[in-house]
């Protein structure tokens, strides 16, 4: 990317942010709320993005860092007076250590392997929570500290996001998505030509679990009360997975894109009862059959399509592997 | 080859295009449906209707439903003179706490409510009620055991009714003392590690069991979602347990049962509180559900007014058999219409003061809540014999003979 | 410490019942093994299977174990149609796709369940299920033994089916190169398709072994779904004759935890031997392929 074009989207991106602080003037309570699950969702679906789509990592293990940073932050706020913002950065770090530690099994998996890890991961993480006595078993925690306003939490979810762009793009815009790439592609040919493949899926990993672990302990924040089952359910993973499919994986856009569809159907469907989660697999289904690329790469496609010069249509297909 | 793709490119763009056509059109539905008539209550609430407490919210989406329309065909709920018509928005949480919370949120403040009712089990109705809380809404709720209600915070705007769990769990010895059961005053404990679970076995049974003078020879305790039971059940029979006291949801409970037999143990006395009280926990085990006890706090039977109709009324509607369930939902809903009736507004804190008030006699019996915001409603022990749920105890309320010991 | 007859019996109870984990998994292994499919929708396959001898029991009064076939054909053929319509499109697009889609199918599944079924816990309800073997010290359930009998001879037939047939030398190609299978004429999407129908064939029957056993109820698959992938890991992806030392393994070491940490920490002694193993010895227990 051009020197020029890097700092348009640069701007884009500072103006996107702050004029999202504007919202709460703008719209009423709901927007914000909307607001608020949608930011949580892009974060995670950076974090994952992250992962699966430029470093091939493609991780079930999600839940486990929601669940543990949502577990320090409300340990840490009943036990001290710290500052919500402090408390967050410990949520995202205590996940990046768990991280950290496990990595050294987990790396040794490739491909399908490392996915049925992470689904382990979690699901172990789940368990021992439901047994372990000193975080209340399945009853859980909750939180005493009193209850932050809609608008605060919006304003929290938007630094976070914020941290998350930076980060992110730290990762994708520089010489080290090179890195990302060539251990997705072909871990094996990349450290022959001296990457180091391990350093390189731990720095993302980590990363991406910090991402993770600090809205987990947002989530847990505007929550209240968390347990087990919440907070280290599936559904997390799950619901990330599909946000970035449906957004389009390895696409810098595709989780905005992605949340923006998960959180919206999953808003509108909850008012049918009866047959809303039939009527998301659907969904889920159709996107993936016929958008292979994602919604994202959808519209690309079709853009290209649309402004190529018609003659000459094998050009529509010989664009960048991957 | 290109001459392919070209075909089909086409084809594909269309069928994206007609279902982001679809897509869009329902995102727009769904984010302007929000505008409710101005001459209406409206009422909201979050239920399990998917996921593995699917069973619990379908009985309370009748209950609810049914006190709203009951209220509808008198005509609504006068408000300065006029009558208003109740709406009910249900939505879906999908067992989900974190869904239970975001939907109460919505209804909150994309539907505008008046009130909201809560969910079932502690986890999912405490995420929706401390949104509630958090927003000033008075909440009624049913099923969420008081003391697990209670060690959330103190509440303001939320009201549960339902069972104690000292109460629960006390129902069983007070029976077997008045009735001057023997046996050889050896206990088994088998718990899972859900809030109210903790509490029922984990702490209230143990400490009423010595109380009795009786030796408690084993607690285990395990997963809401646990499958196998070998080790326990194996080890209560080495341990000559004739008393075994199960807290657990209904598979397990069916598991449990299942299990103790296939391990040829055979106690004299067998409880199973929580999951041995659905009907559909008698027909998934025939036989093997004679004898065994459940803590009720409900049964058509009950002196309450309307007791034996909503029972009859349901089965008459729905097909199924009833829950106890049917009965603390629409006594939830009730309370919440009579109280918006008696408040005469739509104000959430004229609202809140009139439920602090309640003090009738419902279809769940007698409600009057307490400085916790809990009103208790009294325990009866149940039955399972051949297939049907017979009231044992209290004696005042029995509708048959207790069977002891356990047919094997 | 518990005493000697309560070791034993859980021991024992752990390796039958170990073998029902077998049969349950594999499907999930040969998935995982031939089609590089992380099947999301094995545990509804599962269900499904219980809910067909629940309703073949009900409806014509056969009993289960003597329709294990018939239910094993049934599912696999509802199986069959999911992988031509909904998987075949999306080959060579990478392991999500397929992956997701599963995970599509299994919500609708789960949603059918509950508006066809409701939400009610079943069980299938049998004398044998409940009926107690003891042997001296010993006592296990009959309905273990009964279930591990079917998961061998089921594993047995698979077993041979993809070693001596050609059917099952097309299915091997297929898994260790699909495109040079393509190219010396093996249908490898045919071999996928059939493979997927024989994969969710044996969860459906190992889903009514379950069903007589214990309980189920729509939204049970997912607990299922994650003993199975553990079998799947111990045994080794694909691994047929694997899958079966996995299940026992996996049974007996639950048992192991049940007796040690108490029976609520056996699923989670399962997740964690898991791990180890994968970390250890990510191609299973038993190593090189069927």
């Amino acid at each position: 990317m051009a020197g020029a074009s890097r700092f348009a989207a640069a701007v884009a991106i500072v103006v996107v942010i702050a004029g999202l602080t504007l919202l709460p003037q703008f719209s009423g309570e709901y927007g914000v709320q909307i607001g608020f699950r949608l930011l949580i969702y892009i974060v995670l679906g950076e974090a994952w993005n992250l992962l699966a789509g430029y470093c091939g990592l493609v991780s079930l293990g999600t839940s486990s860092f929601i669940g543990i940073g949502a577990y320090v932050l409300v340990g840490v706020l009943n036990a001290a007076d710290v500052p919500i913002s402090i408390t967050l950065v410990g949520s995202g770090l205590v996940a990046a250590i768990v991280a950290f530690v496990v990595s050294p099994a987990l790396f040794r998996l490739r491909g399908l392997y490392f996915t049925v890890g992470t689904l382990a991961l979690g699901e172990a993480l789940r368990l021992f929570m439901i047994n372990a006595s000193f975080s209340g078993g399945a009853g859980g925690w909750f939180l005493n500290a009193p209850s932050p306003s809609t608008n605060a939490l919006f304003y929290y979810a938007i630094g976070l996001l914020a941290a998350a762009t930076i980060v992110i793009s730290a990762c994708t815009q520089t010489r080290f998505s090179i890195l990302l790439r060539s251990v997705r592609d072909d871990e094996d040919a990349a450290t022959q030509m001296g990457v180091r493949a391990f350093h390189v899926k731990l720095a993302a990993f980590i990363i991406a679990s910090f991402l993770m672990g600090a809205a987990g302990g947002l989530q847990a924040y505007k929550l209240g009360a968390i347990e087990p089952y919440g907070m280290f359910g599936m559904q997390w993973t799950i619901d990330v997975l599909s946000l970035v499919i449906i957004g389009g994986l390895g696409l810098r856009l595709g989780p905005v894109v992605g949340a923006i569809i998960v959180i919206a159907l999953g808003e509108y469907l909850a008012d049918y009862p009866e047959l809303h989660i039939a009527i998301t697999g659907v969904i889920l289904i159709v996107i993936v059959r016929f958008a292979p690329k994602g919604i994202l790469g959808l519209g690309l496609q079709l853009a290209r399509w649309l402004t190529a010069p018609r003659p000459a249509s094998g050009a529509l297909r010989s664009g960048a592997p991957r | 080859m290109n001459k392919k793709i070209n075909n089909g490119l086409p084809r594909r763009l269309a069928k994206a295009a007609l279902f982001g056509a679809v897509a869009s059109f329902a995102l727009v539905a769904g984010w302007t449906s929000s505008a409710n008539a101005a001459d209406e209550i409206v009422i909201g609430a979050s239920l399990p209707l998917s996921g593995p407490l699917a069973g619990f919210g379908s009985f309370q989406q009748w209950g609810y439903k049914r006190a709203i329309d009951a209220v509808n065909k008198a005509g609504g709920i006068a408000i300065d003179g006029k009558k208003w018509p109740v709406r009910l928005i249900i939505r879906d949480d999908k067992t989900d706490p974190n869904a239970s919370a975001s939907n109460i949120e919505t209804l909150i403040s994309r539907d505008n409510v008046t009130a909201l009712l809560g969910s079932c089990t502690p986890s999912l109705v405490n995420a929706g009620a401390l949104v509630a809380e958090r927003h000033k809404k008075p909440m009624v709720t049913g099923c969420d055991p008081l003391e697990a209600f209670k060690s959330v915070r103190k509440w303001t705007y939320v009201w549960d009714l339902f069972f104690d769990e000292p109460d629960l769990a006390g129902a069983d010895f007070k029976m077997i003392a008045e009735y001057g059961i023997e046996t050889n005053k050896k206990v088994a404990i088998l718990h899972d590690n859900g809030p109210d679970g903790q509490i029922v076995g984990g702490q209230i049974w143990p400490a009423m069991a010595k109380a009795g003078g009786m030796e408690v020879v084993e607690n285990a305790s395990f997963p809401i979602d646990n499958t196998q039971f070998t080790s326990i059940i194996a080890e209560a029979k080495s341990k000559n347990a004739e008393i075994v006291l199960v807290d657990s949801i209904t598979p397990q409970a069916v598991s449990i049962r299942k299990q103790m037999a296939s391990a040829g143990f055979s106690p004299k006395i067998l409880v199973i509180e929580k999951g041995a009280e659905p009907v559909q926990f008698a027909e998934a085990l025939g036989k093997l559900s004679d004898g065994i006890l459940v803590g009720g706090y409900w049964d058509p039977s009950f002196p309450y007014p309307g007791a034996a109709q909503l029972a009859a009324d349901f089965e008459k509607e729905t097909g199924q058999t009833s829950s106890q369930h049917i009965a603390d939902s629409n006594s939830a809903a009730e309370i919440l219409l009579d109280a918006i009736a008696a408040a005469g507004s739509t104000d959430p804190e004229k609202i809140n003061a009139a439920i602090a008030k309640t003090d009738k006699t419902y279809v769940a019996g007698l409600i009057k809540f307490d400085e916790n915001h809990t009103s208790k409603l009294p325990m009866a022990i149940d039955q399972w014999q051949s297939g049907k749920a017979i009231v044992v105890w209290p004696k005042d309320r029995a509708t048959g003979k207790l069977l002891f010991p356990m047919p094997n | 410490m518990p005493s000697l007859d309560v070791v034993a019996s859980s021991l024992a109870s752990g390796f039958f019942l170990g073998g029902i984990y077998a049969l349950t998994a594999l499907g999930l292994s040969l998935v995982l093994g031939v089609m590089r499919l992380v099947n999301l929708a094995h545990g509804e396959f599962l269900i499904l299977g219980a809910y067909a001898g629940l309703f073949l029991l009900k409806w014509t009064g056969v009993d289960p174990l003597a329709g294990l076939l018939l239910v094993g054909l049934a599912v696999g053929l509802l199986a069959y149609p999911i992988h031509r319509f909904l998987l075949t499109p999306l080959r060579g697009k990478g392991p999500e796709a397929p992956m997701m889609t599963m995970f599509g199918v299994s919500i609708i599944m789960q949603n059918l369940f509950i508006l066809l079924f409701s939400a009610d816990t079943r069980s299938i309800e049998r004398d044998y299920a409940t009926a107690s073997l003891s042997v001296g010290p010993v006592t296990i359930a009959w309905i273990y033994v009964i279930g591990f009998a079917v998961s061998v001879i089921a594993i047995g037939l698979v077993h041979l089916l993809v070693s001596r047939t050609a059917f099952g030398r097309d299915l091997r190609a297929s898994a260790v190169d699909p495109f040079a299978a393509a190219i010396v004429g093996v249908d490898v999407q045919r071999v996928h398709a059939a493979t997927f129908a024989l994969g969710a064939a044996c969860a459906g029957i190992g889903g009514t072994l379950i069903g007589i056993a214990f309980s189920f109820t729509p939204s049970s698959g997912a607990t299922y779904l994650l003993t199975n992938f553990a079998v799947v890991v111990l045994g080794g992806m694909g691994n047929i004759m694997g899958t079966l030392l996995g299940g026992v393994t996996l049974g007996i070491m639950q048992s192991l935890g049940g007796i040690v940490l108490g029976d609520g920490y056996r699923d989670l002694v399962g997740m964690v031997l898991f791990l180890i193993v994968l970390a250890i010895r990510p191609t299973g227990l038993l190593a090189g392929k069927s």
